[in-house]
């Protein structure tokens, strides 16, 4: 790296925390999730590289770290927050408040949205929060790109008092690009809070003018994003060529890339768009008005597209050009193109996948490695008690590593952060209500419940439902990249936080039947899970929580130490499969051969939960004396 | 030396330094002057799992490379292999790490014959834990490769970015590595 300084090849995301430091910002706070996590770790790294006092926080959740950027920027500094798109969710109530009363010092809001979806929910479009509130939305191509939008970001925030959407797909926050730094901005900006309730204590009849105040504001912007053309600009200018596309996002760059690769730069114009909204109307229309048909290729959904009054010219999703879900890939845009230029009468791209190979690899029948817990993760063991204890208990879920306990039949439903409680209290007042009570265990991450489980418990607590809730304790935040949590009371820089053990808050929450254990343990946890739901159903009984605490064996191997329990296969085994099917640690592997099940020293890290699985007693300790 | 634009694939499952081979690359193009772009799974923590990078060297825009117009494909993993084949193009190259290169599948063979695409496997992790280290193996996979003369880098430039990126102590061991893999692949 030594003699290119200025250049390095960035991460999307580190070019994102880097953009965001540079442009002099005081305070960011995050809640990781793909694709947003690396941003965090990223300012944290810069922060200390370049010796800036910067705030950093990992807050328990988005909303709450929406609020604690917002305080910042109330108070004159500037702030950046960060999440994966469905995390904006979380932080709706207070994005859509503060578009109204908006801010002093800029604020960045970072979605990271995931079409695909690779790892989320929904393919949701974040662009779209940015015209349900009303705050204006940035929507960069590269990682070099953004770093520049960023600057300009926090200028247009600041110039009109309002929080601005800045809008990353995962290809941009997982690709990678040569950049140029540059020196961070220094801004000066003691905290300063101008009392005035008027605006940030605003009752319903100070909102209307708000309101009034905000549409003022936006008419403003559209008209400076009308005459940008450092983010909105036309690229080909080939006045011959009557066809137009209009794109965004990194959908702008693959289109880029493509119209190079077949060598139909000339026949076609490009309108590239990087602030969505509100859109520059103006320039839309000219450029729509210059060509005879006008493709619009956008990620994810028809954000540009519907703001596009007259589409008598225009093709995309509306008109069935582009596809209405999954990921705009390279060879998917090819075929957008091949159907685009194909009916127009420009070229005809053959659509040319190679089936002939890709039948060969189907028919080698290769293993599919669906993801799975690790080799060892307290989490198998935990999910394989609870399915032997209560075989016939509906298994509400959440979100984390966890939700692969779908694999062992102990998940049953997944559908946002803190629903693995609110469905158990639901479920069970639905069936409560026709007298038919059916066991319930709910389970939950540790992070997940600092996140949202605590105000779902206390419901479930005061509204005198019954359920078994086993606190799925790896002491970090693994699935998005080992952060940390309350439980650990580590900050995101490092730093020493206070501790807030989840016992003291489970039972601060009102809970009167708590356990610990040691998930390894996997007969007693059996017991434990028997005698909790013992409780559920006594006279005076409620909900039972077991707190599960075992460290993730990813982020702390050293706490098997001392403790391994080195297994081997006997001859017993039979070659039934089960231990491979369903407890399905990747450390077990069929022999095909001799049709028995074997143990890859590689990945198995000796945590011997395995020997509780066969029922053949063919997975047994080594007897390290005998050898 | 190098050809204006090349579009590599490096492929392999969690644990085998995928990553680290991406910026072998990356560091290659920027030390030659040239604009690089790429992408890299970041998934879920767990290990085993499939990684796949992509990186472009040479003034492309997009992060990710289209299906049948990759130049090269590395592969540390026999069936990760398989899995990406279909991102090279007609007369692209293969390099594939595994312990018996015979055992590659005939059929799929005969097929990239068929499409010009110069298949090579050996025995990269084999030769990485005789010279200390099984996470070499990509070292030792992309040494082959300058070794046959295939491939549009040079020994020399390649040397000098394993010596900007290694670790201190693991400096010495990869260069050594990086050699055993050029070796044989001049052997070729
Ligand atoms: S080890 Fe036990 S469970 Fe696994 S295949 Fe053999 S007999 Fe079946
Ligand atoms: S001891 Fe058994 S359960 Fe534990 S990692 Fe090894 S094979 Fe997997």
């Amino acid at each position: 790296m030594s003699q290119h300084k200025d250049i390095r090849v960035l991460l999307g995301n580190v070019a994102i925390a880097r953009g965001i430091l540079e442009a002099g910002c005081h305070v960011i706070t995050s809640y990781p999730g793909t694709p947003s996590s690396e941003i965090m770790p990223a300012a944290v790294a810069f922060k200390k590289e370049m010796g800036l006092d910067v705030y950093t926080e990992w807050s328990v959740n988005e909303k709450v770290a929406y609020d604690n950027a917002l305080a910042a920027s109330i108070a004159g500094k500037r702030s950046a927050v960060a999440m994966k798109q469905v995390g904006l969710n979380v932080a709706a109530d207070s994005l859509m408040s503060s578009a109204y009363q908006g801010v002093v010092g800029g604020m960045l809001i970072v979605s990271c949205d995931d079409p695909g979806p690779h790892s989320s929910q929904t393919e949701q479009d974040s662009r779209f929060f940015a015209m349900f509130a009303k705050v204006p939305a940035y929507d960069p191509s590269t990682p070099q790109e953004a770093m520049a939008m960023i600057k300009d970001a926090y200028d247009l925030s600041e110039t009109f008092q309002i929080p601005v959407i800045f809008r990353p797909t995962i290809r941009l926050s997982h690709g990678k690009q040569s950049v140029r730094l540059s020196p961070p901005d220094i801004i000066e900006r003691p905290a300063k809070f101008e009392k005035d309730p008027g605006r940030w204590a605003a009752t319903p009849r100070f909102r209307l003018h708000l309101h009034t105040k905000l549409n003022e504001s936006l008419r403003q912007i559209q008209e400076r994003f009308e005459k940008d053309e450092r983010w909105n600009y036309e690229v080909g200018e080939n006045s011959e060529a009557n066809l137009g596309i209009i794109t965004c996002s990194t959908s702008y760059t693959v289109l880029t890339d493509l119209l190079e690769e077949l060598n139909l730069k000339d026949k076609v114009n490009i309108l590239k768009i990087g602030t969505p909204y509100p859109l520059p109307h103006k320039k839309v229309v000219d450029f729509i008005g210059r060509h005879d048909k006008v493709l619009i290729i956008e990620e994810t959904d028809v954000v540009i597209e519907s703001q596009i009054i007259d589409k008598s010219k225009v093709l995309g999703r509306f008109t069935g050009h582009i596809p209405l879900q999954g990921e705009l890939i390279p060879n998917v845009i090819y075929g957008i193109l091949a159907k685009f230029f194909g009916e127009e009468g420009v070229a005809d791209l053959e659509v040319k996948a190679d089936d002939e190979l890709a039948k060969l690899v189907q028919d080698l029948g290769l293993p599919v490695r669906r993801p799975t817990l690790c080799a060892g993760c307290p989490e198998r063991a935990a999910f394989w008690a609870i399915r032997r204890a209560l075989p016939e208990a509906i298994y509400t879920s959440d979100i984390g590593c966890y939700t692969l306990g779908l694999n062992l039949g102990a998940v049953d439903t997944v559908i946002d952060m803190g629903a693995g409680i609110t469905l158990a209290s639901g479920f069970y007042q639905a069936y409560h209500q026709d007298k038919n009570d059916v066991p319930i265990v709910a389970t939950m991450g540790d992070s997940t419940f600092y996140h949202s489980g605590t105000s779902s418990l206390i419901n479930a607590v005061y509204n005198n439902t019954r359920f078994i809730l086993v606190l799925l304790d790896n002491e970090i935040t693994a699935m998005t990249g080992m952060q940390p949590t309350p439980g650990i009371g580590i900050t995101a820089d490092g730093t020493e936080g206070r501790k807030i053990p989840l016992e003291e808050l489970v039972k601060g929450c009102g809970i009167k039947w708590l356990r610990n254990i040691d998930p390894y343990d996997v007969k007693e946890m059996i017991s434990l899970l028997k005698e909790a739901h013992a409780y559920t159903k006594s006279e005076d009984g409620g909900i039972a929580v077991i707190i599960a605490r075992r460290g993730c064996v990813i982020r702390y191997p050293e706490a098997l130490e001392g403790q391994e329990i080195k297994v081997e296969i006997t001859d017993d085994c039979d070659g039934c499969r089960y231990c491979i099917d369903h407890f399905e640690c990747p450390a077990l592997h069929f022999d095909e051969e001799n049709e028995r099940a074997e143990i890859d020293r590689k990945l198995c890290v000796d945590c011997g939960v395995c020997i509780n699985v066969c029922a053949q007693k063919a997975i047994v300790p080594v007897d390290e004396e005998g050898q | 030396m190098m050809r204006m634009k090349t579009q590599i694939i490096l492929a392999g499952v969690g644990g085998q330094g995928v990553l680290f081979s991406s910026r072998i690359f990356s560091e290659l193009g920027l030390k030659l002057g040239l604009e690089v772009t790429g992408a890299e799974t970041h998934g879920m923590s767990q290990r085993g799992g499939s990684v796949v990078a992509h990186i472009k060297i040479g003034g492309y825009q997009s992060p990710i490379v289209r299906g049948g117009t990759a130049d090269i494909l590395y592969s540390l993993d026999e069936n990760e292999a398989y899995k990406n084949l279909h991102f090279l193009r007609q007369g692209g190259l293969c390099f594939v790490n595994m312990t018996d290169g015979g055992r590659f599948d005939k059929n799929i063979r005969d097929h990239l014959k068929k499409k010009d695409i110069t298949f090579h496997a050996f025995d990269a992790s084999g030769m990485a834990i005789e010279l200390g280290s099984v996470m070499a193996a990509n070292i030792c996979l992309v040494g082959f490769s300058v070794g046959t003369g295939l491939v549009p880098f040079t020994y020399d430039d390649l040397k000098d970015v394993l010596q900007s990126i290694s670790r201190k102590p693991d400096l010495e061991r990869n260069l050594k590595i990086f050699d055993t893999g050029v070796d044989l692949g001049k052997k070729q």
